[in-house]
């Protein structure tokens, strides 16, 4: 118990003697059940051939990963197509999220900007992004180019809104103290505007990271010789399910990796999100 | 102390009129304060206390007359103005001890003086032990504490609150406005104070104006030349809270 500034605050921790129901209880157990019976299910349905031979078995899979480690395909091992993709997303991600961020910030904070670039961005923002794969292959073919720029239509949006509503949801009375204090314009937006949208900044980097996962495999499986869309592609023209369920596998651990490196960042940019620690 | 006659005039609010549309809400209010004085304005829920704030504050512009500070216009440019909103208002990402250091750094305090003044005022408060954390890591309390430390901080020329008590439990009302008072006696500021509750008003204040229903005007002024510390109980702080209800009535 302590006494902070008069008020009290007050912790309690319960002890209780570990029991049978406490580990059938107990949070961690009941997660490693889940992922048990998932594995199970999967070998089982793989086993009794549910989907014919389409369905590979988790070891299979496991091993084919291990061997595209060490033989390359199409002049590639495994860590070569994950970069492969990888350095389309950060490239088009970065471009995106550059222009978009200041851009959506600028809009939120001056009326004529706004007037400017909502209509258009309102007329370009219903088409989804994949709708531009073809016109993007005649733009600028089948290379690197095309794919950046599938991404950066894809991630462009949610990072543009999710700056101007940041700012746009500022609780207006902090606007009142800092003119009460005699701060001016710059004041409000560098003090109040910048750090309020941050969290929701993150929030649209987010949701742009997995778009740009789903652009950059679009744009794979139509044309590449290279990513992880493409090992997916030939493990289906090559009739081998385990290459194809293999790279799905690694583009969820790829993106789940770039996601956490991202909240991390956020927890670094925006340390007063973080909740007191009880214990 | 005796009432605003014996100082200097700090603040003169000259024929303040405030209309919206033909809603007239603040009816030509004229009063002085004096350099230091402690003075609460009460009113009845709706007299247009809040927007009597606002006006005096210049957060909304006045439809007619105006407030001086030592016979200049009020500008939150060149004069030393606070605010403590009924809500508490502090910058999320900023820790206690930069909420609170906040309106300094606007006003370019330099830093050796903004870190003494800080100390003392952060104790005065009993901060000191949370300076560290984010606000969303405090309770509502403490939120409103930085608020008025931050508002103490800038040596006002007029510190104007608007019942920053108005949503905590009787415990914790009594605990702050004895440390309002506190601070007040130490900082010297000229505070005006506005609330609907008058044994708040007649507990803290040196001088007690009562504005009428909507529109507001004057309706009275009161002064309360009672000892400090005071207490709740004395007869004669009774006395004077009974004046001021029957004042007040607008049943």
């Amino acid at each position: 118990m302590v006494d902070i500034a008069n008020e009290i605050k007050q912790q309690v921790q319960e002890r209780r003697p570990l029991t049978l129901a406490m580990i059938l209880t107990n949070r961690w157990f009941l997660y490693g059940v889940s992922m048990l019976a998932f594995f199970l299910a999967w070998d089982m349905a793989a086993v009794a051939r549910v989907f014919s031979s389409g369905l590979p078995r988790p070891y299979e899979v496991v091993l084919q990963l291990w061997r595209m480690m060490f033989d390359p395909l199409a002049g590639k091992s495994l860590l070569g197509h994950i970069w492969a993709s990888t350095q389309r997303i950060l490239i088009g991600f970065t471009i995106a999220s550059l222009v978009a961020v200041p851009l959506g910030l600028m809009m939120a904070l001056n009326r004529y900007v706004n007037a400017i670039v909502k209509p258009l961005f309102d007329l370009l923002k219903p088409m989804p992004p994949l709708a531009w794969i073809s016109i993007a292959i005649l733009w600028f073919g089948i290379g690197e180019t095309s794919k950046v720029f599938i991404i950066i239509i894809g991630t462009f949006v949610p990072c543009l809104l999710d700056a101007y509503n940041g700012v746009r949801l500022v609780e207006p009375e902090l606007y009142d103290v800092i003119r009460m204090l005699g701060g001016n314009r710059r004041h409000e937006i560098i003090q109040v505007c910048f750090p309020a949208a941050f969290p929701a900044i993150f929030a649209g980097l987010q949701i742009a990271l997995s778009i740009a996962w789903s652009c950059v495999l679009a744009a794979e499986l139509v044309s590449a010789r290279s990513g992880l869309g493409f090992i997916i592609i030939l493990g289906m023209n090559l009739s081998r399910p385990a290459m194809v369920v293999g790279g799905m596998v690694v583009i969820a651990l790829v993106a789940w990796t770039m996601s956490q490196l991202v909240s991390g960042l956020e927890r670094f940019v925006c340390p007063w999100k973080r909740e007191i620690d009880s214990r | 102390m005796d009432g605003s006659e014996a100082r200097k005039t700090k603040i003169e609010v000259r024929n303040l009129t405030k209309r919206f549309g033909d809603l007239l809400v603040l009816d030509e209010i004229s009063f002085n304060v004096g350099e230091g004085e402690f003075l609460s304005i009460v009113g009845p829920t709706g007299c247009g206390k809040t927007t009597f704030l606002n006006t005096l504050s210049k957060l909304i512009p006045s439809t007619a007359g105006d407030i001086f500070i030592d016979g200049e216009i009020a500008d939150p440019k060149k004069h030393h103005l606070s605010f403590v909103f009924q809500e508490p208002t502090c910058m999320p990402w900023r820790t206690v001890r930069e909420n609170v250091a906040y309106g300094m750094e606007v006003k370019h305090v330099p830093k050796v003086e903004m870190e003494k003044k800080l100390d003392q005022i952060m104790g005065m408060v009993g901060l000191s032990d949370c300076a560290g954390l984010y606000p969303n890591q405090i309770s509502a309390s403490m939120l409103q504490r930085i608020a008025v430390a931050r508002a103490f901080a800038v040596n006002p020329d007029l510190l104007l609150m608007d019942e920053p008590y108005g949503q905590l439990d009787v415990k914790l009302r009594y605990y702050l406005e004895d440390e309002l008072v506190r601070l007040w006696e130490h900082l010297k500021s000229t505070v005006i104070f506005v609330t609907h509750n008058i044994e708040e008003a007649v507990y803290i204040s040196e001088r007690i104006l009562i504005l009428s229903n909507k529109p507001a005007k004057i309706k009275a002024e009161v002064k309360v030349d009672l000892p400090r510390p005071r207490s709740l109980i004395d007869p004669r702080l009774v006395e004077i809270r009974k004046e001021v209800t029957e004042l007040i009535r607008w049943w």
